[in-house]
């Protein structure tokens, strides 16, 4: 990935890389806050007990309110990675759409690692062809979220019976994807330790062999080569 | 259990707007809110004119989309009627969208329509609209009962009014509001056949259980893996280190040797 030099950082040692930099870490702090915001006001709303419990503790709180101030965080974050680490932003999106002989293969083999055993598995890049995928699907049902509840918001009263129901119907399903992969972050973060990543930025060295080697093996290229990363 | 309805003979209405008055009176109703209101429809050319009132107000559909997609309960059938606990709403404007007669409205963020005068008519009094209507053009009562009146007003106006009908027996499931209509509804600016878009029943009773439920399975599935793959992983990570610490031993055992 010769396009993103410029993303990389220098700090790094013999026992650890810089994985997340500062801003990728504040773009994921926000993502992160605002969707769980979303996900719980927008639950309010679905499950009324769990409303009558949060008014129970808290009797004016307005999940409309909470929904409203959690989606324009939510839409905000695009232009957040841009303006703070513009170069990693591009190379989320370009990687999480490119997929080479040895992401196939991994994905072939995705159940292993679904079951905790990296060791044997297809060499991998700074992301391994799972994380691309949930990338991905993040970028492409945030955009629907994002399109469908603009017009539930903005839209009310022109929609007619048909126009709420595509609308509403679009954004449950794409809460449905996001959440299922949330659950799926959440979990790969749990078995692979991998929390201390995103609030230190680094990674222990030794399992970034074991996960992302090509990832290890261009940085060691780039390090030789004298430049930065 | 009783299913209650109104019935509005529109060949009686006389557009005095009495009944609207008496609701907001009546109910209280906030400054913007209003339940009832009366629309002049004039057809065809001079000479030949004919008209009428529609009486817009909530129909009290008994398959009503207002109930399905609202998310709180805010609005609920209880006597064939449909009632609004404007506490509970969140003023989302579900009910506004959905609604195929266009009848809800938002008023001080928060659903606004008819819900029967549910605490006088449920202590037995009729609702204000039917009391001051000075025409005999609305009644309130039994559904059957009511249904029956629609009917013999029907046959009653039928040679005045050839296209005379009763509107609401079958439509939207039964409305709880049963007019006498003495012209076609679109003559009032009513749906021939309102109905409801399947995909609000996908919505609401596919998607949204299987959003809930999905999402639960996941969870259960990945909590339950959760603990045998972190163990593997931490197994893996402790051969591969005992691997390495051999080869490493290995290499400084040969290197003792030379």
């Amino acid at each position: 990935m010769n396009f993103f030099r410029s993303c990389e950082n220098a700090n790094h040692s013999e026992e650890k890389l810089l994985r997340y930099r500062v801003g990728q870490r504040l773009v994921h702090a926000v993502l992160a806050t605002s969707f769980l915001m979303l996900l719980f006001s927008g639950l309010m709303v679905l499950w009324p007990p769990l409303l009558l419990w949060v008014r129970s503790v808290a009797p004016d709180i307005s999940p409309g309110l909470i929904h409203r101030i959690g989606a324009v965080l939510f839409m905000a974050v695009p232009m957040l990675y841009l303006l703070v680490d513009r170069c990693g932003a591009r190379q989320l999106l370009v990687e999480s759409f490119t997929y080479d002989k040895d992401d196939i293969e991994w994905l072939k083999h995705a159940w292993r690692y679904f079951m905790g055993h990296a060791v044997g598995m297809p060499p991998q890049g700074r992301l391994n062809a799972g994380q691309k995928l949930h990338h991905a699907g993040v970028v492409i049902f945030s955009a629907t979220v994002v399109f469908s509840g603009l017009a539930l918001w903005f839209a009310k009263g022109y929609l007619g019976p048909a126009g709420l129901a595509l609308a509403a119907t679009i954004h449950g399903l794409s809460m449905l994807v996001l959440t299922v992969l949330l659950v799926g972050h959440l979990y790969f973060t749990f078995v692979y330790k991998a929390l201390s990543a995103m609030t230190t930025g680094y990674v222990p060295k030794e399992e970034a062999m074991i996960e992302h080697p090509k990832w290890v093996e261009e940085l060691e290229h780039q390090s030789a080569s004298g430049k930065s990363f | 259990m009783a299913l209650y309805a109104f019935l509005l003979d529109l060949s009686r209405c006389i557009g005095c707007e009495a009944c609207a008055a008496a609701c907001i009176a009546g109910n209280e109703l906030p400054a913007g809110a209003q339940y009832i209101h009366l629309i002049e429809q004039t057809h065809g050319v001079f000479p030949h004119l004919t008209g009428g009132f529609k009486n817009h107000r909530c129909y009290h559909c008994a398959d009503a989309a207002c109930v399905k997609v609202c998310p709180t309960g805010a609005l609920y059938k209880e006597d064939g009627l449909t009632r609004l606990n404007r506490d509970v709403c969140i003023g989302c404007a579900y009910c506004t969208d959905a609604c195929p007669f266009n009848v809800p409205q938002i008023v001080d963020g928060r659903s606004s329509k008819c819900d029967a005068c549910a605490a006088t008519t449920k202590a037995g009094g009729q609702p204000w609209c039917v009391r001051t209507c000075p025409s005999d053009a609305l009644r309130y009562g039994e559904r059957r009962e009511i249904l029956a009146e629609a009917h013999a007003r029907v046959e009653a106006i039928r040679a005045r009014y050839p296209k005379a009908r009763v509107y609401g027996e079958a439509e939207a499931g039964g409305l709880g509001v049963v007019i006498v209509l003495p012209d076609a509804p679109e003559a009032f600016d009513l749906p021939a056949n309102p109905q409801t878009p399947l995909l609000l029943d996908v919505w609401q009773k596919v998607v949204q259980p299987a959003a809930v439920g999905l999402t639960g399975l996941s969870v259960l599935v990945t909590g339950v893996a959760a603990i045998i793959a972190r163990r593997n992983h931490m197994k893996e990570l402790a051969e591969l280190r005992a691997q390495q610490a051999q080869t490493e031993q290995n290499a400084g055992a040969q290197e003792g040797e030379r």
